[in-house]
């Protein structure tokens, strides 16, 4: 047999090129819809048999899903990553020992391939995302609805938030290294208006996964390893929260996480969801 | 302790462990599937014990295969795995490879333990890897500490077992050289003869003849191997490895009884306030 030369893997082995769309699971797809509205995003279209609904905002890609969610409130599910060739990416990974996602967990019809992630949440391998899409195959367009509604003030895709339990850095940090090839910003290098954790860069460089710890005397808080957040990149942020505003969105004003130049929260919506902007021009 | 040292029942052996001010337990995976009720009484057991769970064990044999047996081995790991978490064990034992299959190749081995780290990193275990005295390439605790320093994952570390380091030569001033925060678990025990020969003598006094620290002919060196760990800065956990038949056909009360005399034996000896002095119990790395 063979012995392969022990050279190094490229820095980005499975060819990450972005974050293709999220997915937030929910049983009140409606209310959530209503959210994502005033957020900005606009619904685009049906899944042709199960209960999932595309949003879009610019380049930006949500789906919502309410095929057997648990609960009303929305849980950031899945992200898809925009890779080379989604076979290829899903076998390497399970070569180094990530775990397939259960079958039939997908939320698309068509077979794209994932692994688990964080809890609950899974990562799924997208390579149709240039001249045809996995939507066009899956869902039905609206009628007199623009496909590709465009951003609020610039808006895109800036991150995803994952929480995780003490002393679990070095461990996810070594996952999302050795799986994908993102790489730890040196300590001190924050974006937004939350300068903590651990931020990741993806190593296509679109876009960042920050991991968080429980902060310090937290011990009674009910802390989960899980997505929690997106981050929505805006290159002016004032425009951003003042166009945000105008459609009735509120951010929290006090405390050390209120609008600044450089992020902005949004509160709590619908019992655990909120979003974060991060000055950006990515 | 560890439920091996015992017979009975598995809720026999967590109440009789829990009565001689044990505040942790080392699980065998043959108590949780071997449980009456099925593996969810065993886990309520367990859980309901009160009983911190030092560690889940015992992964054989994983490191070096290739094609079909290394996928054979994935998916039992897998299986482990997820009792481990159910468990609420942060710790799973990995014992390095026996089997006449296993490649002794430095880069198989890597990649191995690196997968097997890989697959427990999403649910929040640490592997701890450990050099059997009768490994068939990895056998001594510097090979296991070489292969976790080259493998270089954050939840992968070693398990230092006081047999297998005694069993193999008395390799003990070796765990100087070994970085206190990739031990993950260490496992103290004595045993009876002054030598053990062979692999196959090895093998045999480990799995019927260990006694507890104190007990046997060895105990100055189990308890040099604590006081180098506790001097390099472990405040990890300690677990008894006690494979013993006869102990297995006294009343439990009277083993965990002995487990108490050998605690007090080593904290005698070692003198120091960073060991567990009552309940054997660790001072830190109680994570979660």
């Amino acid at each position: 047999m063979a012995t392969p030369e022990p050279l190094p893997e490229p820095s980005n082995p499975i060819g990450i090129d972005g974050l293709e769309f999220v997915e937030y699971a929910t049983s009140k797809p409606q209310e959530f819809g209503a959210l994502l509205q005033k957020m900005g995003f606009a619904a685009v279209a049906r899944h042709r048999s199960r209960e999932v609904m595309l949003y879009r905002q610019g380049a930006m890609n949500l789906v919502v899903n309410s095929n057997d969610a648990a609960g009303a409130t929305p849980v950031l599910s899945a992200m898809a990553l925009r890779v080379r060739d989604a076979a290829f990416a899903h076998k390497h990974s399970l070569d180094l020992g990530a775990w397939d996602m259960p079958t039939r967990a997908s939320a698309m019809e068509l077979n794209i391939p994932g692994i688990h992630g964080v809890g609950e949440s899974l990562i799924y391998f997208v390579d149709r995302y240039k001249d045809f899409s996995i939507y066009d195959v899956d869902f039905v367009f609206l009628n007199e609805t623009n496909r590709n509604p465009p951003p609020l003030s610039g808006l895109h895709w800036f991150g995803v938030v994952q929480a995780i339990h003490n002393d679990r850095t070095a461990d996810w940090r070594d996952f999302y290294e050795n799986l994908f090839g993102f790489t730890e910003l040196p300590r001190g290098q924050y974006f937004g208006v939350l300068p903590k954790g651990t931020l990741l860069e993806s190593p296509c460089r679109k876009f960042y996964l920050q991991l968080i710890e429980p902060p310090p005397g937290s011990e009674e808080i009910h802390w989960e390893e899980g997505l929690v957040r997106v981050g929505l990149g805006a290159p002016d942020i004032p425009d951003a929260t003042r166009a945000l505003k105008e459609r009735g969105i509120v951010f929290i004003d006090r405390g050390s996480v209120q609008p600044s130049d450089k992020g902005a929260l949004t509160q709590v919506y619908l019992g655990g969801v909120t979003f974060e902007l991060v000055v950006s021009h990515l | 302790m560890d439920t091996i040292t015992q017979a009975g029942t598995l809720e026999a052996k967590l109440a009789s462990i829990r009565a001689a001010a044990f505040t942790q337990v080392m699980l065998n995976a043959t108590d949780i599937v071997g449980h009456p009720g099925g593996e969810a009484a065993a886990v309520a057991a367990v859980r309901s014990s009160g009983l911190r769970v030092t560690g889940f064990q015992v992964l054989r044999d994983f490191e070096g295969l290739s094609g079909h047996l290394h996928a054979y081995k994935v998916d039992i790991a897998k299986s482990m795995l997820k009792m481990c978490r159910a468990l609420g064990s942060r710790v799973l034992l990995a014992c390095s490879s026996s089997s006449a299959h296993a490649s002794g190749e430095p880069e198989a081995l890597k990649r191995d333990l690196q997968k097997l780290a890989m697959l427990a990193l999403p649910l929040g275990i640490r592997v701890a890897y450990e050099a059997l005295s009768w490994g068939r390439h990895v056998n001594l605790l510097t090979q296991a500490w070489e292969i976790v320093q080259d493998a270089d994952r954050s939840n992968l570390g070693l398990c230092v077992d006081s047999y297998h380091a005694i069993a193999n030569g008395g390799e003990i001033g070796a765990a100087k050289e070994i970085d206190p925060r990739k031990v993950f678990l260490v496992q103290l025990s004595d045993f009876l003869w002054q030598e053990t020969r062979s692999p196959q003598d090895r093998m045999e006094t480990a799995r019927h003849y260990r006694v507890f620290p104190g007990e046997g002919v060895h105990s100055e060196q189990v308890v040099e191997l604590v006081r180098i760990l506790d001097g390099n800065g472990y405040r990890g956990d300690y677990s008894f490895e006690v494979f013993n038949d006869d102990y297995r056909q006294i009343p439990l009360a009277t083993v965990a009884e002995r487990a108490r005399r050998s605690v007090k034996w080593i904290t005698g000896r070692i003198g120091r306030r960073t060991l567990p002095a009552s309940g054997y119990r660790a001072t830190s790395n109680s994570r979660r």
